[in-house]
């Protein structure tokens, strides 16, 4: 579905991503594994439209996408959901969710259907869909973070280390949700740094160091591989 | 409590004037981030622009106004894809000169096709109302009723529909406005679109009690800046505030003090004000 063929970003004269190859298949669940600062917003940047690669290219399905807009990535179905989640913090959670759907804005009962799945999904929101998004908690603002990637209805839904200052218990609560997202036939790109949960419900997983892509494989593969348990599980 | 009451109406008309103007300023400044000098050219292409309507096509009045926003919020448009639009990665300063280049290049053009005399502009509503003792001049309740229509037509667009919402969310977050996909293109044309709009509209309102002329843009738009100082910079409540407290100050300053004063009290008001509040009064409440 997706696929990254030797992509290279610069920052001035810093290589931020250096030949990185990789792919997403149609219904994958997909981690990228990485300490801070390895590059792994930098690629969700880059592949979502907010970074343009210096070299390589990028394709959806055979059709070139490096270059384009964001808002052509999001109709292209390539939606993100940003570290740091990027709400509109004075608006309220419904009209955060409402927007998510801007680009369906003429058909109203699709996005109606979507928004009950999404309270469905997070049954909180719907009791807090009328406060402002930036006062809710952090798991809270990460659920409409993803509730508004829902809106926009992704074939390849991108997740930018959902699980960042959450509790543990919470936590878990968030990888079930994304496997039910998986499971419902999105294809899912997780940036991780916890390890263990995240290749819990992956298929594959690559490893990003220093801007480039050290190591690739499927989930057994990487949960039984050693350099993989110290560096990211820490057993 | 006759005369108090004048300044009152007075305070009303000016402080609608400015908070309309202010308006068209702090939306531009609090979603682009561009100080637009050139905002007071706009608003006096906006009254040359009805005056030529009026006299020259014998168009009424409401209809001049009209086709007046329409023309400045074109122009307002083309001064975004033309200058600012190239300059967005550009350092802040550039934004700056662009703006104040802009702001000289049309009051040349209207110099040139009108040159630099005073002229008055003629409103249906010359009359007077007096409501037992309180006289009011018909233009002045349309400045303060055409004002708060336009303020209130504002909100509910930006707060209503879904293209006014595309503008708080790309105010309130750059990058999650993209990401929905929000096209920053789109925004910052309508952005400039509406505050063109605005500027004509004031300067059409305001002109009937007031002259027309090329350099009628310049004490307005300092004015206007003043007022988003205070009102914190890109704050919508705060420019209608801001503006309110400044047409108030001028029109009792002007009267208990000495109307020669009028214009240094807003200065003067911006000083004393960011003393104590150095963030302006509504920075943290905006949007």
């Amino acid at each position: 579905m997706l696929q990254l063929d030797r992509v290279d970003v610069c920052y001035g004269s810093f290589k931020a991503l250096n030949q990185v190859s990789m792919t997403v298949a149609a219904g994958e669940l997909v981690v990228l594994l990485g300490a801070n600062g390895a590059g792994k917003t930098t690629l969700f940047n880059t592949i979502s439209g907010l970074l343009r690669p210096t070299a390589g290219s990028i394709t959806l399905e055979g059709r070139r996408i490096d270059g384009l807009k964001p808002s052509a990535l999001v109709a292209a179905g390539v939606v993100h959901c940003p570290e740091g989640r990027k709400l509109f913090p004075q608006m309220s959670v419904l009209q955060n969710l409402t927007l998510g759907a801007y680009l369906h804005r003429r058909d109203g009962e699709g996005n109606r259907r979507n928004l009950a799945e999404v309270f469905e999904l997070f049954p909180i929101l719907h009791d807090k869909r009328q406060q402002p998004a930036g006062s809710l908690s952090g798991g809270q603002q990460q659920m409409v973070a993803i509730g508004r990637a829902l809106m926009s209805r992704p074939r390849l839904l991108m997740l930018d280390e959902p699980s960042l200052g959450l509790a543990p218990l919470v936590v878990n609560q968030m990888f079930e949700v994304i496997t039910r997202i998986n499971q419902s036939g999105t294809s899912v790109l997780l940036a991780e740094q916890n390890a263990f949960a995240a290749l819990k419900i992956a298929h594959r997983a690559y490893v990003i160091e220093g801007g480039s892509l050290v190591m690739e494989g499927d989930q057994q593969a990487m949960l039984g591989n050693e350099a993989v348990r110290k560096a990211y599980i820490g057993a | 409590m006759n005369l108090l009451f004048q300044q009152v109406l007075n305070g009303l008309t000016l402080g609608s004037i400015y908070g309309l103007v202010a308006l068209g300023l702090t939306l531009v400044y609090g979603i682009l981030h561009i100080p637009n000098f050139a905002h007071g050219a706009l608003y006096m292409v906006g009254a040359f622009a009805s005056y030529y309507f009026m006299t020259d096509m014998g168009l009424h009045y409401w209809l001049a106004m009209l086709l007046s926003g329409v023309v400045v919020a074109a122009l307002a448009v083309l001064s975004e894809r033309l200058v600012f639009h190239p300059l967005r990665n550009a350092p802040p300063i550039h934004d700056k000169i662009a703006a104040i280049g802009i702001l000289l290049f049309l009051e040349a053009v209207i110099q040139m096709l009108w040159g630099s005399d005073f002229r008055r502009m003629a409103s249906p509503y010359n009359g007077i109302l007096n409501f037992d003792g309180l006289i009011i001049p018909e233009q002045r309740l349309l400045i303060i009723v055409g004002a708060f229509t336009l303020m209130l037509a504002l909100h509910l667009f930006l707060r209503r529909t879904m293209l006014g919402s595309t503008i708080i969310a790309m105010a309130q977050s750059r990058e999650g406005a993209f990401l929905v996909g929000i096209d920053a293109n789109r925004v910052a044309m309508l952005t400039f679109a509406i505050s063109g709009m605005l500027a004509a509209f004031a300067a059409t309102l305001y002109a009937p009690i007031n002259l027309v002329y090329p350099a009628m843009g310049h004490l307005v738009i300092m004015k206007a800046f003043v007022i988003i100082v205070l009102g914190g910079m890109g704050s919508i409540p705060g420019a209608i505030l801001g503006g309110m407290i400044l047409g108030f100050a001028e029109s009792f300053g002007g009267f208990y003090l000495s109307s020669d004063y009028k214009d240094i009290i807003a200065f003067s008001l911006l000083v004393v004000i960011l003393s104590f509040r150095p963030t302006g009064l509504f920075a943290k409440g905006a949007h």
